[in-house]
């Protein structure tokens, strides 16, 4: 199967299971008001009663300053709550991909809540395990590889004699580091679909059908991630060229506001389920 | 050309030919007398070993009253010798690392006399030692020398002293140093401190945190560099002298009445000369509305041409426009608002790459900074270029103390910067980078002017220290910066409030143009202030400067309730006593609003309005906390609050409820802590609030989302 072909199948699949993305963006609204509800207290009191408030922009000098000064103690609190609130969304979605997954390599399987908590319960331990493994990639990736990227690149950075050589090597490094993280994220990927696809309860054999799965076709693979990351990133630039627009305090363009960043994170949700759906079809398409 | 000293006889003949600032608006000789001091040098840069040998002549007249036995002399470089050095010591205190906080191993930087002796040959020599006078806290730090006269030099009487010295350029720490073959050579030559009467020398250590601080003096400087090298230095080139025979350059450049000269020199650099003509900067309605608010004539505010020169890396070659357009803007203003600028030359220099030079004022030279990609939404370097330029108005020209109060120059010229910004460029975003990217090419960052930048740092920094600290007694950096650069600007910014654009615009000129080419300080910064105001504004730098008190007025609560037409109890009229009962009130109401002839009058309404004084410091003088009070039928009621008491309780009878308190509603008090509390509302939400809401509920959904990426 071809790269567009795994795609546009991907998305078909994604089209026909929408409630995975109800779901999946109800958790995360649900989940964000909950952790920026204080946030909303902080606002609320300080400027909801006060002419500031019908003047206070996004990022406002003049009310971060006075926030920073009667807030600023809290910060390591505030912090360590958010923390908090990352390593939970963390755990919650190592628990909700197994419905994720699940769903999506069950062609002609329905998604209800049943089946889709189902899967979540069915598939966590595996997910679990996987996911350990996957810090185990980042380790190596990040621990051993971009170091030695930066040995590499680091004496030439300090012996340059203008800007470009260290800008041009540092974002080379960069991508160099964002490439390796698509690469991780892909085998893990490959390594969830394999333990649901072939019914592999060990998640290392998982992870060795993924390999051998991407050892033989590891650049039609690796394009499938990076055109549906270049996409994303085209869907971004319309998303805040457009937000931009929609500047101003009045409730119309307040309310559009709103409606637009909602369509931008359902966008981003939808691209996450896009990408298991068109790995899946790939995979599937290239029995083990 | 290796020995081509001038002899010291022709000192004084080299010295007539300085380019004296001798435009009538700043005759030297009314600003105070031709300086008492004068150096003639002569320097080597010897590029591949990293050295200055260099030969110096200074004349200093003693200026004092008092017969003066020595002199004390910066040998600033000492402080790249060693870790003991006081900077290397502070900087490590404050946990700095890295090539910031220290030279790496064989990359120290010191400077030696290693000759010294009168005009008459005596030698100083055997007499010369190192001092502290900053304390006990860094006894061998070596930036201070005094050295012993045979005899005490009487009142009015000259010292001409001889100095050979050798220094090593540091791999640059802070601003001096080099990195391969570019150098930039700041505070470099053994330089006497200031002699104050009744106090003495005047000569502090370097520090961490503060600058520097010398006597106008005039300046003839030969730089002796490799053929192949561009110079930049204080002062104006005057001659250049090539020996083939050793491929090397001489530069001579000559300055008078400067306080302090620097110079680069690089073989790869680009320099370009421009003109600031006058007439084609500013129009004649500018010149006429400048006259008319400072009250002179416009003759007395026309500004002179001024020669631009840019140094500038070839990288950088694409922004020599930029750079030119922010220098004139800065010249312009400065000029406009506080006197012409008095020199011929102004040499600004794109700080060669790694020599940590950038963002820096010398009399009539300063370094910018920028990077290679820039974005036009961000004012970099446009910033940096009207701030250091600044420094020459506030520190080159206005000579205080940086070490004793370096708000006078750091507070008063970001408060110009910013001044200068808002007129020539609007707000600015904030310059964000990512690995040499500038984050706004990607994102739509906010743009904010200077001020409230500045607001924001002052206001988490009251509490650490006095604006008028010592520049090296500050609590850290942080503290140093946000103290003396923007808590300084903010309260200048409140003062101006306070006091009226035009009256605080003579008193920034009257202070200017009366202390060019002098050291004044605080004292002198408040005479001016009171005397142009017309009223004793001590209490407002003994209040907002000297002290680490917050203020911050605000409105506390507001309410308004239905004033009953009776009220409950038991009352005694003709003789007889009737207890006024609810039902009895509820009665006689439903009576008069059925009754067809009343009169009209409806309810009246009690506002009360509670204000609070929350932070420490406190409003004097005949400065009042106003209040304006907004009615619900458009009406409006302003009030004064002397502001001395923790809180006060203000009344309003009006036949209509309140809509809103406001305390402070012309803006005047920047430095108010809490400018939400300023004001209270009855309704609830506002329209930017749920805005604010929604992008805040955004943002968290995008981080959760990012992080759920790594499940």
């Amino acid at each position: 199967m071809g790269v567009l072909k795994a795609i546009a199948n991907g998305m078909g699949t994604t089209f026909r299971k929408p409630r995975l993305l109800v779901i999946l963006y109800v958790i995360n609204i649900v989940f964000a008001a909950a952790v920026a509800f204080p946030f909303f207290i902080i606002v609320q009191t300080e400027l909801g009663h006060s002419f500031l408030g019908s003047s206070v922009r996004p990022v406002d000098l003049m009310w971060l300053g006075e926030a920073a000064l009667k807030y600023g103690d809290a910060l390591p609190a505030l912090l360590g709550g958010l923390l908090v609130a990352a390593l939970l969304c963390l755990a919650l979605h190592v628990f909700l991909n197994g419905g994720v997954f699940g769903r999506l390599l069950d062609r002609e399987g329905r998604t209800t809540l049943p089946t889709f908590f189902g899967d979540c319960g069915r598939y966590f331990w595996r997910f679990v395990r996987l996911f350990l493994v996957s810090l185990v990639f980042l380790l190596l990736t990040f621990g051993i590889g971009l170091r030695l990227l930066s040995a590499l690149l680091d004496p030439l950075i300090e012996s340059a004699v203008t800007e470009w050589l260290p800008l041009i090597l540092s974002n080379l490094h960069l991508l160099a580091a964002l490439l390796l993280l698509s690469i991780v994220h892909m085998i893990v990927d490959y390594a969830r679909i394999a333990v649901i696809a072939d019914e592999e309860a060990k998640v290392l054999k998982a992870l060795r059908h993924a390999l051998n799965f991407l050892k033989k076709r590891f650049f039609r693979a690796w394009a499938i991630y990076l055109v549906i990351v270049a996409g994303t990133l085209a869907g971004t630039v319309v998303f805040y060229a457009v937000l931009g627009a929609l500047g101003g305090p009045s409730v119309p363009l307040v309310l559009m506001g709103l409606v637009w960043m909602q369509l931008y994170i359902i966008f981003r949700i939808w691209v996450r389920i896009l990408f298991v759906s068109a790995q899946a079809e790939f995979y599937r398409s290239h029995p083990y | 050309m290796k020995n081509r000293i001038v002899p010291a006889s022709l000192l004084g003949a080299a010295l007539l030919l300085l380019p004296a600032p001798t435009r009538p608006w700043q005759e030297p000789a009314a600003a105070g007398g031709a300086p008492g001091l004068r150096y003639e040098i002569w320097v080597e840069l010897d590029s591949a070993g990293k050295m200055l040998l260099g030969k110096e002549e200074i004349v200093w007249t003693n200026p004092s009253r008092e017969a003066v036995p020595d002199m004390l002399l910066h040998l600033y470089w000492n402080a790249f010798k060693n870790e003991d050095s006081a900077l290397l010591r502070e900087a490590a205190a404050e946990g700095m690392s890295g090539r910031g906080a220290a030279p790496d191993d064989g990359e120290w930087g010191w400077v030696d006399i290693t000759d010294i002796r009168l005009a008459d040959g005596s030698d100083l020599k055997p007499g010369l030692q190192f001092v502290t006078p900053d304390g006990p806290e860094n006894p061998d730090d070596q930036t201070v020398a005094r050295v012993l006269f045979p005899a005490p030099v009487q009142p009015g009487e000259s010292v001409h002293l001889r100095l050979d010295f050798r220094s090593k350029v540091p791999r640059t720490v802070t601003r001096s140093g080099y990195y391969k073959n570019s150098f930039f050579i700041a505070q470099w030559y053994p330089k006497p401190g200031v002699y104050e009467e009744g106090r003495g020398w005047n000569a502090h250590a370097y520090h961490q945190n503060s600058e520097f601080f010398a006597d106008f003096a005039d300046f003839v400087v030969h730089i002796t560099v490799p053929q192949n090298f561009v110079v930049g230095s204080s002062g104006k080139q005057t001659e250049v002298t090539v020996d083939e025979s050793t491929k090397r350059t001489t530069y001579t450049f000559r300055q008078a009445m400067v306080h302090d000269f620097a110079w680069m020199a690089d073989p790869h650099y680009l320099k370009i000369e421009r003109d600031f003509i006058a007439d084609r900067e500013v129009t004649a309605q500018e010149y006429r509305e400048t006259a008319r608010l400072l009250g002179l004539s416009v003759e007395d505010v026309r500004l002179p041409n001024v020669k631009m020169i840019l140094l500038i890396a070839p990288a950088h070659k694409g922004q020599i426009e930029r750079h030119f357009r922010a220098l004139r803007a800065a010249i312009k203003y400065y000029g406009l608002w506080y006197g012409p600028y008095p020199y011929e030359t102004v040499t600004m220099v794109d700080p060669p790459f790694r020599t940590r030079s950038d963002g820096m004022e010398y009399p009539t030279l300063f370094t910018a900074g920028t990077q290679i990609l820039t974005s036009k939404d961000v004012l970099s370097p446009e910033g940096v270029i009207v701030h250091e330029f600044g420094h020459g108005y506030w520190y080159g020209l206005v000579a205080n103390n940086e070490f004793e109060a370096a708000w006078l120059d750091e507070g008063l010229n970001t408060y110009s910067t910013a001044r200068v910004l808002a007129r020539a460029y609007g707000p600015g975003a904030p310059p964000l980078v990512f690995k040499g990217i500038p984050l706004s090419w990607l994102l739509r960052i906010p743009k904010n002017f200077d001020f409230e930048l500045n607001r924001a740092a002052a206001i988490n920094n009251v509490r650490y220290d006095p604006v008028t600290a010592w520049s090296w007694k500050f609590y850290n950096s942080g503290s140093y910066g946000a103290n003396v650069y923007m808590r300084a600007a903010t309260l200048l910014s409140t003062l101006e409030g306070l006091l009226g654009e035009e009256t605080w615009a003579r008193i920034m000129r009257t202070y200017h143009m009366r202390y060019r080419f002098r050291h004044p300080g605080k004292a002198e910064f408040i005479g001016v202030v009171n005397e142009i105001a017309g009223k004793d504004m001590t209490w407002f730098f003994d209040e907002l400067l000297d002290a680490t008190q917050a203020f911050d007025y605000g409105v506390a609560a507001i309410s308004s309730v239905k004033v009953p037409a009776r009220r409950r109890g038991v009352y005694d009229a003709n003789g007889a006593r009737e207890e006024m009962t609810s039902k009895k009130i509820a009665d006689l109401e439903a009576e008069q609003a059925k009754s067809p002839d009343r009169d009209g009058a409806g309810p009246a309404y009690r506002t009360t309005v509670v204000l609070r004084r929350f932070g420490e410091a406190r409003v004097r003088g005949d400065a009042q906390v106003k209040v304006l009070v907004r009615f619900k039928d458009g009406t409006m009621e302003t009030r004064s609050w002397d502001g001395q008491a923790r809180w006060a309780r203000l009344e309003f009878i009006k036949p209509v409820a309140a809509e809103s308190a406001q305390i402070d509603p012309e803006g005047v008090w920047l430095i108010d802590a809490n400018l939400a509390n300023n004001s209270r509302g009855a309704d609830g939400l506002r329209r930017n609030v749920v805005k604010l809401m929604t992008q805040l509920l955004f943002t968290v959904q995008s981080f959760l989302h990012f992080v759920s990426s790594w499940s």
